[in-house]
């Protein structure tokens, strides 16, 4: 019996009237991989939004290793443990790369602006550790991000390296959960391909708990332990990937939307 | 209690004035989501149209035309100053960055009030102009009026009061009956959802700095009946404005309207019962209160993140 | 300046190799493409680190009253040395926090004013330098703060609103303050005019010698300024500089990414504060007196107007920015000074605008024909409309071109100062050769105006050339002279 890392229960949120979220109960295990599938609008990026704390539910409970979200602020949320990638790309655009990665360094590090200001002994050591720390989450992507100098802005990266280096970031929060929303989207065959790869390195060498949203069913099918499938902000089907696919309520969703279910 | 009526109707003179002007705030933001701050301006500008009407026409102590139209034309030769200023500004200031940073139309907006209000002092110097509105009808608009208690209600304020009620009502007429208040509203509530419906985005954000900028040279020529005007009027009557906009909640039509009574019964109340001097304190007060504890205003919608 | 502006759209020999991007595999070559005898030395340049730019520059304005013995040449220098400590301050809030600060000549004011209680007959109380500074920048923090407070959870237009009304209270406050209660804190609307110069261990900071400005002001203001960069300077590249960049960029990427965004909005706020107020103390003592009036809506201006030119989250380009703005307010005073402006400023961008075309020639040469039958037909009419000059200097060589009436009609400035504006702007909307036909009348028309009208009153008009600087820049060139091109994320 695995540990539940991420408990969800029976959250519900509605936006003026509308249910977006509807009492969902979601559990996600130490060490796995879940994939939430559903389509356009069916409350996958709300799901996240309400796990980092940027939405507020209106009912129910989110508990992280045994004691609540609920409430937090996002940046407490982080700090607890979980990180997230965009959807809709969310990177500091007019940084550097490597600032973009430095910069979400900040709750584990401590130099105070005093210190700062001095340059003490201490606090440079902790910026070379940050430096460092930095260029190690870049280099887990091997050649593609390191291909780049890595003191241009981020706006220079095309849109699938924005994509990598929001995974970078992400993990740079020294997080034990992480949310990607979408990671493939955007990506050519072939990138898609190491994406899926990159996403099972993620939890075999960095030990993170991911939870995925994704469209592209061959990528859904390689990484997931478990998935879960939401249409309309309820949950419509859970399981192992041929069972949800399988399932008649998911082929109905799916059904006249562009992503094939028969698979 | 005679102080207490004198008081209130002052209130009310002041609310309508900032009312109007807080329109002009609301309807633009609601539309661009650009804070104007060259709307106090524009105001500005209002008393000056009117004065220089007013001028031209004779003065108010020996007007060439009859004293019931004086007012109506001053009134309307500010209000269409105004608009084309407003559109002026619009097409030259903000049109060209309107996919530029968040902050970028806000500095232009700095920079256009402060070059209005300079320009206006280049011209016409920083002695006071009256309107003279004593002399109306030798007095007539003054003295007469209607009493309560021992407090005589001057036809003058009557005027200005009932004419502001009456541009207000006119305003939400517009924008909740009628086609183009309702492309008002669609642009406002998402701008290229509204475009992608086939609505003229130009046009409606033209004609809603025509709304908002003739309310301000309505609201200018009403503020010149009792005070004299100067260049360096519209900085505070902006600050003043906006801040009644914000307080009944930015967007908001009815909203605008309570805030700007609420901001004249705070000044007058403040200034007839404690002292003339600390009124910017308690309008200061009741601005911070909102923003701790109603940040989205009386009437306003408490925004949701966008994600 | 550095930026590297692509030249040219040829595709390099090599293409990109796979994975990588093709913009940034032809980055390098689009830098050196920059060609050219200068390409070596623009390189070398950029490797010189930036204490050594710090030091050269403040040992550059160190020998200004060696050169100099004008006061007000060296007072004009001390303005400018705080104009940039202002914008610095200013930059931290505008250019990295990302926030409309537009109370923030108010805790300039602030500094000031504590600064005069702190050592002045006000109260009698005469605190030596290195207590009052430290106290005043801990009060200029701590208002800072608790102006922030308020506004922590909303976005940036609400923020600007509370703080300008922050500026219009401190205004009324600082007017009406002769009367607290009925202490007489501020000395109302004339201020207080006893501060003490900086005094330490016994010895007095001269303001003047024998009447004229003393330089050790300036020293120590060039002091503070090289302090405070270089402790800027640091704090931007640290993991409190990042954040603040961070929350700039993306306020909700920047609390998902565990920066506590509240926190740090406050403290941006009460840094610049704490800035604003360090240089009121060195206004102060130097000027012995605070007036109300200094800190309102014009300085609130002069210091967007340096930020925003120089380029806003650029600390060299604000430096230049208060650089280039300081002195420039003080040259239009003077209407001779302010005529070689405006023509130096004309024909400079004339040649930015067509560069060495014939079009150029021909612009410049419409616009003096255009000139001379203007003047020679109102000199036809009647003599008083060129007999206006009486000055020497330009305006003698001017009016020989230039319309300089004796009397100005009264109808005659309001009508050509809005004619002059329309004009330019229907300029700026008509294309080609309507637009070359249209340019020497419109050329005409604003000298005329700037002679004429503007020059009569330096005040109004020095300050709407500011204006016309800060939507002029908005417009063309919204990072200013020195930033950064901003991507803005949409
Ligand atoms: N801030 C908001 N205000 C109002 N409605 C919202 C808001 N955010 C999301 N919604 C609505 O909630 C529903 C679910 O949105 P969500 O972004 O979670 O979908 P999704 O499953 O991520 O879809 P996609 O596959 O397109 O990303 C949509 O109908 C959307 O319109
Ligand atoms: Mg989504």
């Amino acid at each position: 019996m695995a540990d539940k890392r991420l408990e969800i229960k029976g959250v519900s949120l509605n936006f003026g009237g509308l249910a977006v979220v509807a009492d969902l109960d979601i559990d996600v295990n130490e060490g796995e991989i879940v994939s939430v599938i559903g389509p356009n609008g069916a409350g996958k990026t709300t799901l996240f939004n309400l796990i980092t704390g940027i939405y507020r539910p209106d009912a129910g409970d989110i508990v992280l290793d045994g004691k609540s979200l609920v409430g937090l602020q996002p940046h407490q949320i982080s700090q607890r443990g979980v990180s997230r990638t965009f959807q809709s790309l969310r990177l500091f655009l007019n940084m550097s790369v490597i600032e973009n990665v430095m910069a979400a360094a900040y709750g584990n590090t401590h130099a105070g602006v005093f210190r700062s200001m001095l340059r003490t002994p201490g606090m440079r050591r902790e910026e070379r550790e940050i430096r460092e720390f930095a260029s190690q989450r870049l280099a887990f992507f091997g050649e593609r991000l390191m291909g780049y100098r890595w003191d241009q802005p981020a706006y220079s990266l095309s849109y699938a390296n924005r994509r990598r280096l929001e995974i970078a970031r992400a993990t740079a929060t020294k997080p034990t959960l992480l949310l990607l929303d979408e990671p493939a989207a955007g990506m050519n065959p072939v990138e898609t391909h190491e994406i899926a790869e990159l996403i099972g390195r993620l939890r075999d060498e960095g030990g993170y708990t991911i939870l995925v949203i994704e469209h592209d069913m061959h990528v859904v099918e390689g990484i997931s332990d478990r998935v879960v499938a939401l249409d309309h902000g309820v949950k419509i089907a859970e399981g192992t990937f041929d069972e949800v696919a399988t399932n008649p309520r998911v082929v109905e969703a799916y059904l006249g939307t562009k992503a094939a279910a028969t698979k | 209690m005679d102080t207490f009526i004198q008081l209130t109707i002052d209130a009310l003179t002041l609310g309508s004035v900032y009312a109007l002007i807080a329109l002009g705030y609301t309807l633009v933001y609601g539309v661009l989501k650009l804070l104007n701050f060259a709307h106090g301006d524009v105001f500005m500008v209002g008393t000056f149209i009117g004065y220089g009407v007013l001028q031209l026409l004779g003065g108010a102590e020996s007007p060439n035309v009859p004293v019931w139209a004086l007012i109506p034309i001053i009134t309307v030769a500010a209000m269409a100053g105004c608009a084309i200023l407003g559109v002026v500004i619009e097409r030259f200031a903000y049109r060209p960055l309107r996919d530029a940073p968040r902050i970028a139309p806000l500095i232009s907006a700095l920079g256009v009030s402060f070059f209005l209000a300079n320009s206006m002092q280049l011209l016409f110097g920083a002695t006071p102009r009256t309107y003279n509105a004593f002399d109306l009808g030798n007095g007539e608009l003054y003295f007469k009026g209607f009493d309560i208690g021992n407090v005589r209600v001057p036809l003058l304020r009557i005027i200005t009061i009932g004419s502001a009620f009456v541009l207000m009502i006119a305003l939400y007429l517009l924008v909740n009956k009628t086609r183009t208040g309702k492309a008002m509203r669609a642009t406002s509530y998402d701008r290229e959802a509204a475009a992608m419906m086939g609505i003229d985005i130009d046009k409606v954000i033209r004609f809603t700095f025509i709304l908002g900028s003739a309310l301000a040279g309505a609201a200018g020529v009403m503020f010149a009946l009792r005070v004299p005007t100067t260049a360096a009027i519209g900085f505070v009557a902006g600050l003043k404005g906006f801040t009644a906009a914000v307080i009944g909640g930015i967007g908001s039509i009815p909203g605008a309207m309570a805030g700007g009574l609420i901001l004249g019964f705070a000044e007058s109340y403040t200034q007839g019962y404690i002292s003339t001097k600390w009124s910017d304190l308690v309008v200061f007060s009741i601005l911070i209160a909102f923003m701790i504890f109603r940040p989205q205003g009386l009437l306003g919608r408490a925004d949701i993140r966008k994600v | 300046m550095t930026d590297s502006t692509p030249h040219s759209s040829e595709t390099p020999a090599s293409g990109p190799a796979v994975g990588q991007d093709e913009w940034v595999a032809r980055h390098a070559e689009r830098r050196l493409i920059r060609g050219g005898p200068l390409a070596p030395m623009e390189e070398r340049l950029r490797a010189v680190p930036w204490w050594v730019w710090l030091t050269l520059f403040v040992g550059v304005m160190c020998l200004l009253p060696a050169v100099t013995a004008s006061g007000y040449v060296r007072r004009v220098a001390f303005d400018t040395v705080l104009y940039m400590m202002l914008a610095l301050g200013l930059n931290v809030v505008v250019g990295w926090g990302g926030l409309l600060d537009l109370g923030y000549v108010a805790f300039y004011g602030l500094g000031a004013y504590s600064y005069a209680l702190l050592d002045s007959d006000q109260f009698h109380v005469h605190l030596p330098a290195y207590v009052a500074i430290p106290v005043v920048v801990v009060i200029g923090a701590i208002a800072g703060f608790l102006l922030g407070l308020p506004s922590r959870r909303l976005h940036g237009d609400y923020l600007a609103i509370v703080t300008l009304f922050f500026l219009q209270l401190f205004q009324t406050i600082a007017t009406n303050g002769d009367s607290i209660f009925g202490h007489n804190v501020t000395g109302g609307a004339f201020g207080i005019f006893t501060v003490k110069p900086l005094h330490a261990f016994g010895h007095n900071l001269v303001v003047q010698h024998q009447g004229v400005f003393a330089v050790t002001y300036y020293f120590v203001a060039l002091g503070f300024f090289a302090l405070i960069y270089v402790a800027l300077r640091f704090v931007n590249l640290s993991r409190t500089g990042r954040a603040w960049r961070s929350l700039r960029e993306d306020p909700l990427a920047a609390e998902a990414m565990g920066m506590p965004v509240n926190a740090l909005k406050l403290m941006s706020f009460a840094f610049g504060a704490a800035i604003a107020a360090l240089t009121g103390t060195i206004f102060a003592s130097l000027s012995a007196s605070v007036l109300p009036l200094t800190f309102y809506f014009v300085l609130l201006i002069t210091i967007y107007t340096m930020v925003i030119l120089g380029g806003s989250g650029s600390m060299r380009g604000v430096v230049l920015g208060a650089l280039v703005i300081g002195p420039l307010l003080e040259l239009l005073r003077d209407p001779n000074k302010s005529r070689i402006i405006f023509y130096v400023a004309l024909i400079g961008g004339l040649v930015f605008a067509f560069r060495r075309s014939r079009r150029l020639g021909i612009v410049v040469a419409a616009t003096l024909a255009f000139g001379f039958v203007c003047h020679a037909i109102a000199g036809a009419l009647h003599h008083s409309w060129i007999a206006g000059s009486a000055d020497g200097g330009l305006q003698h060589v001017v009016s020989y071109w230039l319309i300089i009436p004796k009397h100005l009609a009264g109808w005659i400035p309001p009508v050509s100062y809005v004619g002059v504006i329309c004009v330019a702007l229907v300029l700026t909307l008509v294309h080609g050769r309507l637009r070359l036909v249209l340019l020497p009348p419109t050329l005409y028309l604003a000298a005329f105006v700037w002679d004429n009208v503007m020059l009569t009153q330096p005040d109004p008009a020095r300050y709407i050339v500011l204006g016309l600087i800060l939507i002029a820049l908005m417009i063309i060139r919204p990072n200013g002279l020195l930033g950064e091109r901003r991507v803005e994320i949409v």
